[in-house]
């Protein structure tokens, strides 16, 4: 991976899982353009639970919805790149993504990388039950695979049954329909497979024939669907959708396993209630199983604690380490709290109204800040032996529309100079992995990188 | 609160709108004179004056006003509702004669209105600010603004003035004596469905083809506010955060439009749907004195014409009970669609 | 970039004048509000200038004057600009009266209703209980009939003509208005500051007028603009169906109700009368199209979540 012109920042490395290059997303609303990333590069390491810390409105979650590409109207992605690096087990190269189609997107989302939200009770559809949602996970991801499943329980069934049993015929018959299903995806996964392979073999090349190619490869998946044959029609048909039904039962099944795993008690019930009906840690418990259900290689994890009594706050956080630990690989963890971030990641990036201000493993960031915003910040956090005003760093947010020019920082900044004004610092390796955006620390004084 | 002392409470609720509708129909009638109201105790149209007088005396039409009230309560109970000038009957077997029309084309035209009004709505909030929104947009606040009577007579006018088409009145008279024939069995009493049942489909397609363009005009003026609703409901769906959820799983457009934020948009239009029913009954005055269905709207308007005092008060009587229940109909079905009204 | 003096000057207005000065820019950026309110306009001048348009031939300005008294209508000509009605009424004349009509009935009818369904609601809101209740049964029971078959029993009760109409919808009209505010009230009512107000010792119909009422106003207010149109509108119709004023008075709905046999035309021409069905239900459209707009484009003014300072 050849570094960037403009930044130098922390390239790929052979266990990188996700990148973004000097990203820039906009949002343009009545009152104008709202900057909101000003050139954003963070890397997240595989097994690596990575942080992201700042104030309310520097742009944490924007960069990871910009990720996944789930920016809401009326942002949009103007600039940069985003490449990924899912499924290390043929690929050495990562997928740029910022130009892929949607289609894509959605086969990756809720796959390979996954969220969780701020408030669960507002993330979970209040007319679904838990089943339909955590279900619908599987349904968009895993649906060959329980098919799979269920085709073999229904052999299995058969074969139990007595010859001349009315069952049997009807296990026969769901199991048509069921395998017509199958084909339809079987086949869409091949074909998507190719498109992909494709496209992961165009990604190094940057010559115009490459590019219209992959313009039309992405036209071509935006096309693609699973198509299931006699399914097809028998789905939408109400009388015969009951062929569906040990589909559901796997299903089911599925989600009861995940709950369970997940700590809910007396999973069966819980699946058929609806999220209204449940505590704000359960709800959050549901969210992450929506998560989690297809093993997804990264989890992002937007404040998923911020609106939770302190209690369930640890629960949720427990819970996620342990995750860690046995199903996931990576966490990219967004917080404004800088206690979670010392008990639960290991590496960190501030951020401050858009612009990365330092990134650093955390004991590092903790021991010794470079900018002076991730000064100010941790020497605001009260400390216990602490007897004298608490510090704060003056002056307010800026206004998105209309940010400083220069470094974004520069006016509350208590070392302030010229420059900052007027030019953007460069990020540089301060010390071997420790990163700082900032003039006090210019690009001569940086470490080999 | 469970489901069931819920129903319980809008029930009485309702007994106690419907026994305050009676007061009021009782105090309109009381505005009257003792000469016309006494044609509610009336049962065929050969009266004297002097039999008036004879009535009015043996009616107590001069009581004072709260026995009379229990009287005429009673009578209603008994199911005599009196004559009516303009039925050339009593009023029940005008009701009998009159409402199967109406009911006809209400049961067309409503699912028409409720569908026009969701998908126009639902297209419009999807595609916010493009063309096709400011269209349906537009759509809606003109089709509000039209006069019923005018929409109906343009429509009259294009199509059945120039095109000779759709004609207006419920049936032929081809088709009329078809079905006032001998081998014609009322099953439904609704001429439609009654044409099907005895397989004589030159009934059912005449029958069709005359509630065409009513149904149009009514699907105009009245899907205008659903449509707004929908349009509303539909975005504030849109914007909500398990939006968001599912599409950081993986949702599709189609799922998440259809799956997700159609089924929340929905609930209130299920509440909107009865506030509709009525205005359609209101409507169905003037539609079908326009396309001559003589149904339930234009015998209200005839006996409104013609000081019909016993059409009158049973058809506002009628209307409003139609209209508490179905009330109360749409109410148990939000109750039951919603699962957070449902379980709490 | 506005200049700081600009800054100043909003600063230093009153609230409620910037908010006016807010709202009324708003109301102009749209421009379907800005087309609602022309057309109000345009109707509105021409009512006012009735007499001068079209000065009227008899002692009761709202009788339509009528040369001659062939039944069929006649087209457009230069002694009728818009043609005429069946029995000669020069329709020019009906419809600049009945625009004024028109006015006399929606602004009389939507200003009695605010005034009832206010006082109504402050007083179902602001106190709740026993009060609250029975207005409550009493709104439900107006709202348990449809709207237009309660004003025709009602006309028949009372007698017809123009003032009848006038008077049952006044009747008829002010539980919407009762409703709308109480609900709104009943959110402004547990706000901190109206406890902080009784805390100080203010009085009821103070507390009311002063802080319950100019929060809580906006909905009603929405409402009335909608419903100028709506009232016009069933005015018509119960004209349209002979219960309003008597034939040749220059009122929209009975101008209408005359044109209803000319939708066939000839037989050899079958939009001979066009002009007759088409034109005056046609003002009857623009003029509620106007308010429409205009209501419209005020209540998503209002709607706080659009709302923008």
């Amino acid at each position: 991976m050849e570094p960037h012109a403009e930044s130098p920042v922390p390239a790929g490395g052979a266990g990188t899982l996700a990148l973004t290059r000097d990203l820039f997303t906009n949002f343009y609303t009545f009152e104008g353009v709202v900057r909101a990333l000003n050139g954003v590069s963070i890397v997240v390491n595989r097994g690596e639970t990575y942080g992201l810390v700042g104030e309310s409105g520097c742009g944490k979650s924007v960069t990871v919805r910009s990720l996944m590409r789930i920016v809401q109207q009326p942002g949009r992605i103007d600039s940069g790149k985003i490449v990924l690096f899912l499924n290390a087990a043929n690929r050495s190269r990562g997928m740029e993504i910022v130009e892929r189609t949607e289609a894509y997107m959605q086969s990756i989302r809720g796959s390979d990388i996954s969220m969780i939200f701020q408030e669960p009770g507002a993330a979970l559809n209040p007319v679904m039950s838990v089943l339909d949602q955590v279900g619908e996970s599987y349904r968009f991801h895993r649906m060959e695979q329980m098919i799979d499943e269920t085709l073999e329980r229904l052999e299995k069934d058969r074969a139990g049954m007595a010859g001349a049993d009315p069952r049997r015929a009807l296990r026969r018959v769901q199991a048509v329909f069921l395998r017509a299903e199958r084909e339809g995806h079987r086949r869409y996964a091949a074909r998507v497979k190719v498109i992909d392979d494709e496209l992961y073999e165009l990604e190094e090349r940057q010559d115009a024939e490459a590019r219209d190619r992959k313009h039309a490869l992405d036209h071509a998946r935006d096309r693609t669907h699973p198509r299931g044959g006699s399914s097809v029609v028998a789905r939408r048909v109400p009388f015969l959708r009951r062929y569906r039904r040990p589909l559901d039962a796997t299903i089911r099944a599925h989600v009861v396993e995940l709950l369970r795993s997940l700590g809910i008690p007396n999973p069966e019930n819980v699946a058929q209630r609806y999220p209204h009906e449940l505590s704000g840690g359960m709800q959050q418990r549901i969210v992450i199983a929506m998560a989690l259900a297809c093993h997804p290689t990264l989890l992002v994890a937007d404040e998923p604690t911020s609106n939770l009594d302190v209690t369930i706050q640890a629960q949720i956080v427990e819970l996620i380490k342990d995750l860690k630990r046995t199903a996931i690989s990576s966490v990219l963890f967004i917080t404004h709290d800088l206690g979670l971030v010392a008990e639960v990641c290991d590496r960190v990036t501030v951020m401050y109204a858009g612009d990365v201000s330092e990134t650093a493993p955390v004991k590092e960031l903790f021991r010794k800040p470079l900018h002076p915003y991730s000064q100010g910040l941790l020497a605001s956090v009260p400390k216990v032996q602490q007897v004298d005003e608490l510090s704060m760093i003056p002056g307010a947010v800026p206004n998105l529309i209309r940010p400083p020019q220069g470094c974004r920082f520069h006016p509350r900044c208590p070392r302030r100079m010229d420059i900052c004004e007027r030019e953007k610092p460069a990020t540089v390796e301060h010390e071997p992995g420790h990163w700082v955006a900032c003039h006090l620390y210019p690009a001569s004084t940086r470490s080999a990188s | 609160m469970s489901l069931f002392s819920y129903i319980v409470r809008r029930l009485l609720l309702m007994v106690l709108v419907l026994v305050g509708v009676s007061l009021v129909v009782f105090a309109m009638m009381m505005l009257l004179p003792p000469g016309q109201r006494v044609a509610i105790y009336v049962n065929s149209d050969r009266i004297t004056p002097a039999m008036m007088d004879a009535m009015i005396a043996k009616y107590h039409l001069n009581d004072p006003a709260p026995m009379q009230y229990a009287r005429w309560i009673t009578n209603i109970f008994r199911g005599e509702f009196g004559y009516s000038i303009t039925a050339s009957a009593p009023v029940l077997d005008g009701f009998k004669r009159f409402f199967p029309v109406s009911l006809e084309l209400v049961l067309v035209a409503a699912p028409l209105i409720i569908l026009t009004g969701v998908l126009l709505g639902s297209l419009g909030a999807v595609r916010k600010d493009t063309p096709v929104d400011h269209f349906t947009r537009v759509l809606a606040i003109v089709g509000f603004s039209l006069p019923t009577f005018w929409l109906g007579l343009l429509l009259l006018m294009v199509f059945y003035g120039f095109a000779g088409i759709f004609p207006p009145s419920q049936l032929s008279n081809d088709v009329r004596n078809i079905v006032f024939g001998g081998n014609f069995h009322r099953y439904t009493t609704l001429v439609t469905l009654d044409g099907i049942l005895n397989w004589k489909w030159p009934v059912v397609w005449d029958s069709v083809y005359r509630m065409i363009l009513p149904s149009l005009n009514l699907t105009i003026l009245n899907s205008a506010l659903i449509m707004r609703l929908m349009r509303s409901s539909m975005l504030e769906s849109l914007g909500q955060d398990y939006m968001m959820t599912a599409r950081a799983k993986g949702a599709d457009r189609r799922t998440l439009i259809r799956r997700h934020a159609r089924r929340n948009a929905l609930l209130p239009v299920v509440t909107i749907s009865g506030i509709t029913f009525a205005q359609l009954m209101s409507e169905m005055v003037i539609t079908e004195t326009i396309f001559d269905r003589k149904g339930i709207g234009w015998w209200m308007a005839q006996a409104a014409l013609q000081l019909d005092v016993s059409a009158i008060m049973f058809d506002v009587l009628f209307l409003g009970t139609v209209y508490v229940v179905v009330n109360l109909l749409v109410d148990l079905i939000y109750a039951w669609v919603d699962p957070r009204v449902r379980l709490s | 970039m506005e200049t700081t003096t600009d800054q100043r000057h909003l600063r230093t207005m009153h609230p409620r004048l910037r908010e006016l000065l807010f709202t009324t820019r708003r109301f102009l950026k749209n421009p379907l509000s800005v087309i609602g309110l022309s057309l109000v306009v345009i109707f509105g001048i021409i009512a006012l200038l009735a007499p001068v348009l079209e000065p009227p031939k008899y002692p009761d300005p709202y009788r339509i004057p009528h040369t001659g008294f062939r039944i069929q209508p006649s087209p457009p000509s230069a002694e009728h600009p818009l043609g005429t009605m069946q029995q000669q009424y020069d329709m020019l004349y009906g419809l600049v009266w009945g625009a004024r009509s028109a006015f006399r009935i929606g602004v009389v009818v939507v200003v009695a209703n605010l005034l009832i369904g206010i006082v109504l609601g402050l007083l179902a809101g602001y106190f709740g209980g026993a009060l609250d209740e029975v207005i409550m049964r009493v709104t439900d029971i107006f709202f348990a009939i449809p709207f237009l078959v309660m004003a025709m029993a009602l006309v028949v009760a009372i007698g017809r003509g123009l003032k009848a109409v006038i008077a049952v919808l006044i009747i008829l009209g002010w539980p919407s208005y009762t409703r709308v505010l109480r609900s709104d009230i009943l959110v402004t009512r547990n706000k901190d500051f109206i406890m902080a107000a009784r805390a100080s010792g203010a009085s009821h119909i103070r507390i009311m007028f002063t802080h319950v009422l100019p929060n809580a106003m906006y909905s009603v207010l929405i409402l009335a603009s909608l419903n100028i149109g709506n009232t016009i509108l069933t005015a018509a119709a119960l004209s349209f169906l002979g219960l309003g004023s008597e034939t040749g008075t220059a009122d929209w709905g009975q101008i209408v109700s005359l044109c209803r046999n000319w939708i066939v035309g000839t037989p050899t021409d079958r939009f001979a009368y066009w002009y007759v069905v088409f034109i005056p239900g046609f003002v009857i459209a623009l003029f509620v199209l106007g308010w429409n707009l205009m209501g419209d484009a005020v209540r998503d003014i209002f709607d706080p979540r659009m709302r923008r300072r």
